[in-house]
């Protein structure tokens, strides 16, 4: 099931909310949720949804164990040590041993059979929540949850657990308890989830249908232009799609009391590569943050690192190289993360050299060129950089880039035509992509209080409409991709 | 240590791990206020401050540190061990 389907906005979710608000204390509505979620799971997964709750069980026992023992020297890291091996193993059997074995037979030129499993939806958020909890409970951020049913809510939670936001247990783990619902809250939270709706059905679909024809068509037909063309829908289709995404996620949160942290806001504004990692996929950007790179900067290998290098080639070179080091492990575990497939660490690797070289000395270079070329220069690198995402096969690639920068292709006449015909939707989508609305609210509000009253008065019209769109697309459309069976 | 002396102290480190001696911190700085305090220069700050009170921080106390308050009274929380 799917957030953009019709079973979804007119059967499951009305059923939930009719449930969860006649129910009469939170016991009663954990209890519904938690129901409804594992039925959502089962729904797509109906064996899978035992992992789950094993994954969820093993980290509630390791936390507890933690807890419990949290003055002996040894046995709370051998929990941790015992949650990440459990939990990347599992990661690692059902998402990567098709890669591994693969890679080992091209390396050794032997032929083991290549297992395919069946990737088991979310195990990638799941994963890594249940194990940011256990890292949590380690480093004393916030008390054990001693009841697994509430823990199993957390990760459960059909909102997240399939495309994100990561959530964190420490951000909502007061709100499992106490949640406050009302009528302004529940409002909230069903425009944001039209919105992201309306982002996901309206522009990200019609940009991948597009983007298919151009991507996916071989590359001796391309132009140079029909293939730049291809990577700004595919580029716009990824942030409609996961962004809109996390706003239904947001959105289905708020209707029940919780408040998950922003994913994503406003990526293509930004002005260099780290800025974009801090506006793109945020709770994944700040997952590897503090469970990657911190750990790995205050570990005592870096800190060796670090010293050496400040006796032989000064302070700078003692802060710098330890960075460097962490940074290539986090970007490369980042590719990882998004696919079984060594063009991702490619990607992953691409985006980490930028961030290192702006670190080092291209930050203070772009800083003196105008804002436009600033803009330009990240649009550049980030469309590029969704090339390398999109061939999976990463052989077609490398030709892909040849027709970008002007080698091989061919003319392709219909590229006016497209662009042309599509050209006031292009206009809106790229109008989306800016922070337009935030703008427009902020200047609103500035003028007199009578148009704030009148935006809050919108909402719902507006609402209804979004809504009336999206389920007229949805009623007509086939081409309605869910992205996320990656992960 | 006093707290003037402690803001002493960290107002150096400051100063230093930056390049900015302009720099002066107070309870209330966030990272925001000064230029170049990112997460990748969080961590040479935090052990510019471990370095400077002859203390280890947790991994706790790198994550969830929001101004310089924090910083400050994790330290002497440190110091007084």
């Amino acid at each position: 099931m799917v957030f953009s389907g019709l079973t979804f906005i007119y059967l499951f979710l009305p059923v939930n909310l009719i449930l969860y608000y006649l129910s009469k204390n939170q016991t009663w509505r954990n209890t519904v949720l938690i129901c409804l979620s594992l039925f959502f799971y089962a729904w797509g997964e109906p064996f899978c949804v035992l992992l789950l709750m094993f994954s969820t069980f093993l980290d509630y026992v390791n936390s507890l164990i933690i807890d419990r023992y949290r003055s002996h020297p040894l046995i709370p890291k051998l929990m941790v040590a015992v949650s990440v091996i459990v939990n990347l193993g599992i990661l690692g059997i059902f998402k990567y041993s098709g890669l591994i074995v693969s890679s080992f037979n091209a390396v050794t030129g032997l032929a083991f059979p290549v297992p395919e499993i069946a990737l088991p939806i979310g195990i990638s958020f799941y994963t890594f929540q249940t194990l940011s909890y256990t890292i949590d409970i380690y480093r004393d951020e916030v008390p054990a949850q001693r009841n697994y049913f509430k823990l199993l809510l957390y990760v459960s939670m059909f909102h997240q657990l399939v495309a994100g936001p990561i959530v964190r247990y420490s951000h909502i783990a007061n709100e499992i308890d106490h949640r406050q619902t009302n009528m302004a809250e529940l409002s909230s939270g069903i425009n944001r989830f039209v919105i992201g709706l309306a982002k996901k059905v309206i522009i990200a679909n019609t940009c991948g249908q597009l983007a298919t024809t151009y991507m996916g068509a071989p590359v001796g037909n391309l132009s140079t232009a029909s293939a730049w063309f291809g990577l700004f829908v595919y580029s716009m289709q990824y942030y409609f799609d996961f962004s809109g995404y996390s706003d239904m996620a947001i959105g289905l949160g708020r209707m029940f009391g919780f408040h998950y942290f922003e994913n994503f806001n406003y990526p293509f504004i930004s002005r260099s590569v780290s800025e974009y990692w801090r506006r793109w996929h945020i709770s994944l950007g700040s997952w590897f943050k503090d469970y990657l790179f911190y750990p790995l900067m205050m570990s005592q290998g870096l800190r060796k690192v670090g010293k050496a290098a400040k006796t032989r080639f000064g302070k700078r070179a003692g802060t710098m190289i330890p960075t460097v080091i962490a940074l290539s492990v986090v970007w490369f575990a980042t590719g990882m993360w998004h696919g079984a497939s060594w063009n991702y660490v490619v990607w992953g690797l691409y985006f980490g050299l930028f961030i290192i070289l702006e670190m080092l000395f291209l930050d203070k270079l772009l800083e003196r060129l105008p804002r436009l070329l600033r803009h330009a220069y990240l649009i550049v690198v980030v469309m590029i950089g969704f090339g390398i995402f999109y061939f999976e096969d990463i052989s077609g690639l490398l030709p892909f880039l040849g027709v970008l920068f002007g080698m091989g292709g061919h003319a392709d006449p219909t590229i006016m035509l497209t662009i042309g015909s599509n050209i006031f939707f292009l206009i809106i989508a790229v109008l989306f992509c800016t922070p337009v609305m935030p703008w427009l609210r902020k200047w609103c509000i500035g003028k007199d209080a009578g148009c704030e009253a009148f935006i809050e008065m919108m909402h719902i019209p507006l609402n209804i409409l979004l809504l009336v769109i999206c389920t007229a697309y949805l009623v007509g459309q086939t081409y309605n991709p869910f992205m996320y069976f990656r992960f | 240590m006093n707290t003037n002396e402690l803001y002493e102290r960290l107002n150096m480190v400051f100063c230093d791990v930056f390049d900015d001696d302009s720099i002066k911190v107070g309870a209330a700085t966030v990272a925001a206020d000064i230029d170049g305090w990112d997460s990748l220069m969080h961590i040479t700050l935090i052990q510019a401050v471990e370095d400077e009170f002859s203390i280890r921080l947790a991994m706790k106390d790198v994550v969830s540190l929001k101004c310089v308050g924090d910083l400050a009274e994790t330290v002497l929380a440190r110091t007084s061990k």
